[in-house]
């Protein structure tokens, strides 16, 4: 219908790791891409056919990914709408080469860098285009934010003395993470080195403290503010860009993409404490009524509740693995991105006032 | 037997330090060997079966297929935690075959049910939720049975590896063999779930819940929240004496958490924090409780144009008079949660509030007053600033409270004023919302204002009906209500805009309705305007035209969208028939020499 809310979903298939394909013959791939929105994937007995806004085979360039997912979003967010990228797949499905390039240290200038550094420069181009139009009378000023979200818990990559930091919301700015530290930007160069060195706590602490990186979610948040000055009218704007790199999907069993497992009771008293997300699932299906429920959502989805749908816009790269080896976790992701594209924001108004018409 | 002595203790320590392996030891493998523990205690398992059939070659049969049971099910329940399904099922298996003579026997049973709980488990995992529900079900049916029929507190299975004297007390026997059924429960609660049989699944929640309970194996604020959290199950099917209930037990139980003193008393500001939030998510509960009771009661009340019934009131009095004397038969019939001492807090609990319609406003104000209460109580902890969304919400509530009073208050007047708290809690909060990052909540605001300022308009109209002749302070008032209230019905529909500021060509599904009847109303809105200058009055016609006009080409256009706006559809089709002849008429007054 109406473009707009609906979150736009791309699926990304990457080639196979060197020698894949030749130990494996040739019934190696458990998909082929028939189209640019539509790919097939080899099950039995029924072969699956999906359809998204866009499907990058193997071939497709990070030049190209970038222009048919990112640039749209870059530059709404100039208009002041809050953008969001998500990467979304297993482990080894291409999740960080798509959006930050290969794993060498200087990825920014970089041939294949990928969707993140390209954004930056994207817009930073656009800032100062917007300045050379509007002369003195328009300003900018870009802050970064990055955290990572590990079992519930919320880290400041930014500064990795930090303990667990929390949410909360303000009326005029949103959620918000409390106490995260915020650096202001001057250029694309600027942007990426503070992401790179991020990213560099984040796989500090996946050794130190144990963590796997691919358990966590890391979400580097840009917040543009444009202040144009109109005879004495003062316009200020801002807006906010999210990439988000999502934990591996086959760490997410605990979340809503799994599946029909019962939840093990275990040895120890606490084992029933799973209780609640049952219950819960039994009030959501409840018919529309008032009703309140004490589980919260989990940190992302509270953190990010205003990129689904309502004004942002939202889009998901979805990474798959074509290997047959990788056919069970291939099909929950491309499950879930079709479930993704069916996701929005309800903009439910409480109208009740059938009979009043008198 | 004879091959014993020495060798069995050995048996048995060998036994032992397995299960701890499995259980405890276990949690602190490395994840690059996470299942290091269990695969040790797994070769400890085979030796031990391999010591137990060359010792008990011509020993008793039946003790010794009861002792092979015990080590099938823990090869099994080994095989399946280290994701080898296959052979976990075949020990599984194994274990029930041997244990199938004996099954109703007390050294088997509770054996006999764990086997059938971990096929659950397992066959689940398979995506085979048929086939787990059969698993889980014959184990429920055979604790049954053996109720029945026996009922003494059974052999734990471990103890067939224990010397005589370390056997457990018939205490002990008996709340591990009621927590394995308890597992049964909760798991059938996950199946019944998953295959949506809702009604069923909430019924073992509960059963889970009160089980919990009386063999205390529960944590206060988790359980008093998963309570709560059934309460709104149970408000959802408008089945407010065990909502009630559920309610009530959580609040009694929650304060048992605020009591129990912590262990070390270094509780961190953050554990505060969180029962201080926990408490408020119950008081949220019970303020939906209130809201539904009487919006329910509401809807049985309402005539046709939504105001009291009179008759319908009386006719439901006397209903309830006459169900009053069957009520306790009733009340027996409820599952009721706790044992003597907790019960008696939640009957005491219940007690503050009623669980039946209120038929008049002063049952309806009862109600009224206590949900208020909660909605303090909620906001203290969620406070406009760090909790927006929430705190707003609860605000949303207090309003809708106020609402479904002002139904049963029969004095214009005072209505009026319960509709002008609501206005004045709701914008101030409106007004300083970004519709930016709230844009959900500033379109449900703008929709409630104008719906209230609609309202009060309407109750302006009716108490100026009964005069005379309208004042000019009544005309005054009726003309700025209505004016606020298409301020607000524009400013939700300037919010549809997009960035350009163009309205939709189509609307998007979930705001239909609302956009429709935004539009209706503002239509009808500058009908009710009141003005003696005739030039003004035709203007007023002509927009609220225009406005008729839309609803009835957009229903054109995209004819689903009649569905949703019915009445309003039918109502505007007139109006657009009726209004040119009398905007004509009017005219003809203005110019009569034309």
């Amino acid at each position: 219908s109406v473009e707009g809310d609906a979150i736009k979903v791309y699926v990304r298939v990457r080639p196979p790791s060197e020698g894949t394909v030749l130990t494996d013959g040739d019934q190696g791939l458990c998909l082929s891409v028939l189209s640019s929105n539509t790919i097939r994937l080899h099950s039995k007995p029924e072969p699956k056919i999906f359809t998204f806004d866009y499907v990058a085979n193997m071939e497709t360039t990070q030049e190209s990914v970038f222009s048919s997912v990112a640039k749209n979003i870059v530059e709404s967010c100039m208009n002041g709408y809050n953008g969001t990228i998500f990467a979304y797949g297993q482990t080894g499905s291409g999740k960080t080469f798509t959006m930050m390039g290969p794993s060498d240290s200087d990825n920014f200038s970089h041939s294949l860098r990928g969707v993140i550094p390209r954004s930056f420069e994207y817009l930073f181009f656009l800032i100062e285009r917007e300045k050379e139009k509007a002369g003195s009378g328009k300003s900018f000023l870009c802050k970064c934010s990055f955290i990572e979200i590990y079992n519930e818990q919320i880290f400041d990559l930014l500064d990795s003395a930090s303990a667990g930091l929390f949410l909360r919301e303000h009326i005029k700015k949103g959620v918000f993470v409390d106490g995260a530290v915020e650096q202001v930007l001057s250029s694309a160069a600027e942007a990426y080195q503070v992401l790179t060195m991020g990213w560099r706590n984040r796989r500090v602490a996946s050794t130190s403290m144990n963590r796997e990186s691919s358990r966590s979610h890391a979400v580097f948040t840009i917040t543009v503010e444009s202040m144009e000055k109109n005879n004495e009218i003062v316009n200020i704007r801002s807006s906010l860009l999210n990439l988000v790199d999502l934990a591996g999907s086959e760490r997410q069993k605990d979340t809503h993409t799994e599946g029909l497992r019962l939840k093990e009771a275990g040895n120890i008293n606490r084992s029933l404490s799973c209780l609640g997300q049952v219950i819960t699932a039994l009030v959501d299906v409840g018919n529309g009524k008032q009703r309140h429920i004490c589980y919260r959502d989990s940190k992302l989805t509270f953190l990010l509740r205003d990129s689904l749908g309502g004004n942002a816009k939202t889009c998901i790269i979805a990474n798959v693995h074509p290997g047959s080896r990788c056919f069970g976790e291939t099909l929950s992701t491309l499950n879930f991105a079709q479930r993704a594209k069916l996701i929005k924001n309800k903009a439910v108004v409480n109208e009740d006032t059938q009979g009043n018409v008198s | 037997a004879a091959a014993a002595g020495g060798g069995w203790a050995a048996v048995c320590e060998k036994f032992r330090t397995a299960r701890t392996l499995s259980a405890v030891e276990s949690r602190k493998d490395p994840e690059t060997e996470p299942y290091r523990s269990k695969y040790s205690a797994r070769a400890l398992l085979q030796e031990v079966k391999q010591l137990l059939s060359a010792a008990e070659e011509g020993g008793e049969a039946r003790l010794a297929a009861v002792r092979r049971a015990v080590l099938e099910y823990e090869l099994g329940v080994n095989h399946t935690d280290t994701e080898e399904l296959s052979a976990g099922e075949e020990h599984l298996q194994r274990c029930t075959q041997l244990l199938e003579p004996h099954r109703l026997s007390p050294d088997c049973v509770s054996l006999y049910i764990q086997a059938q709980n971990n096929l659950g488990i397992l066959w689940s995992e398979r995506d085979e939720i048929k086939t787990a529900q059969t698993y889980l079900e014959s184990a429920e049916a055979l604790y049954n049975q053996y109720m029945k029929e026996d009922g003494n507190p059974p052999l734990d299975p471990s103890e067939h590896f224990m010397a005589e004297e370390e056997k457990l007390t018939d205490q002990e026997r008996s709340k591990r063999f009621e927590k394995a059924y308890t597992h049964t429960l909760y798991y059938l609660a996950q199946v019944y779930q998953h295959l949506e049989m809702i009604e069923k699944a909430a019924q073992y929640c509960h059963t889970t819940l009160k089980r919990q309970l009386e063999y205390c194996g529960y944590y206060p604020v988790e359980w008093a929240l998963n309570a709560a959290t059934l309460s709104q199950y149970y408000l959802s099917k408008q089945c407010f004496m065990e909502s009630r209930h559920c309610l009530a037990a959580a609040s009694v139980i929650f304060s048992q958490a605020g009591q129990v003193p912590s262990a070390e008393d270094n509780e961190t500001e953050q554990d505060q924090q969180d029962l201080r939030q926990r408490k408020a998510e119950i008081a949220r509960c019970w303020i939906k409780y209130c809201l539904n009771l009487l919006q329910s009661a509401r809807k049985l009340l309402e005539d046709n144009i939504g105001e009291l019934d009179p008759d319908r009131q009386l006719e439901l009095k006397a209903q309830r008079k006459k169900e009053e004397d069957e009520k306790e038969k009733g009340r027996k019939k409820a599952v009721l949660f706790g044992t003597s001492d907790i019960c008696d807090s939640v009957l005491a609990m219940e007690e503050k509030v009623s669980s039946v319609y209120p038929l008049d406003f002063q049952e309806a104000r009862e109600i009224f007053l206590v949900g208020q209460n909660y909605v303090q109580e909620a906001k203290e902890f969620f406070q406009v600033d760090g909790y927006v969304t929430d705190h707003i919400e609860i605000v949303q509530d207090h309003s809708a409270l106020f609402k479904v009073l002002a139904f049963f208050e029969e004095d214009y007047e005072r209505r009026c004023k319960m509709h002008k708290r609501r206005i004045d809690m709701l914008e101030p909060i409106y007004a300083d919302l970004n519709p930016q990052y709230y844009l959900l909540i500033s379109r449900q605001l703008q929709f409630e204002l104008a719906d209230t300022y609609y309202e009060m308009m309407d109750l302006k109209v009716a108490i100026g009906n009964r005069l005379e002749e309208l004042d000019s302070h009544t005309i005054k008032k009726i003309n700025s209500l209505a004016q606020l209230a298409i301020k607000y019905y524009e400013l939700f529909l300037d919010s549809l805009r997009n960035p350009d500021k163009v309205f939709p060509e189509e609307l998007e599904e979930d705001v239909l309705r609302p956009a429709m009847v935004a539009k209706f109303h503002i239509a009808r809105l500058y009908g009710k305007l009141i003005t003696s200058d005739s030039k003004k009055q035709l203007e007023n016609m002509q927009t609220s035209l225009e406005y008729y006009t839309f609803l009835v080409d957009y229903c054109e256009k995209y004819p689903d969208a009649a569905r949703a706006v019915e009445t309003e559809l039918e109502l505007s089709k007139e109006m657009v028939g009726l209004l040119p002849t009398r905007m004509e008429r009017l005219r003809a007054k203005l110019c009569p020499f034309i």
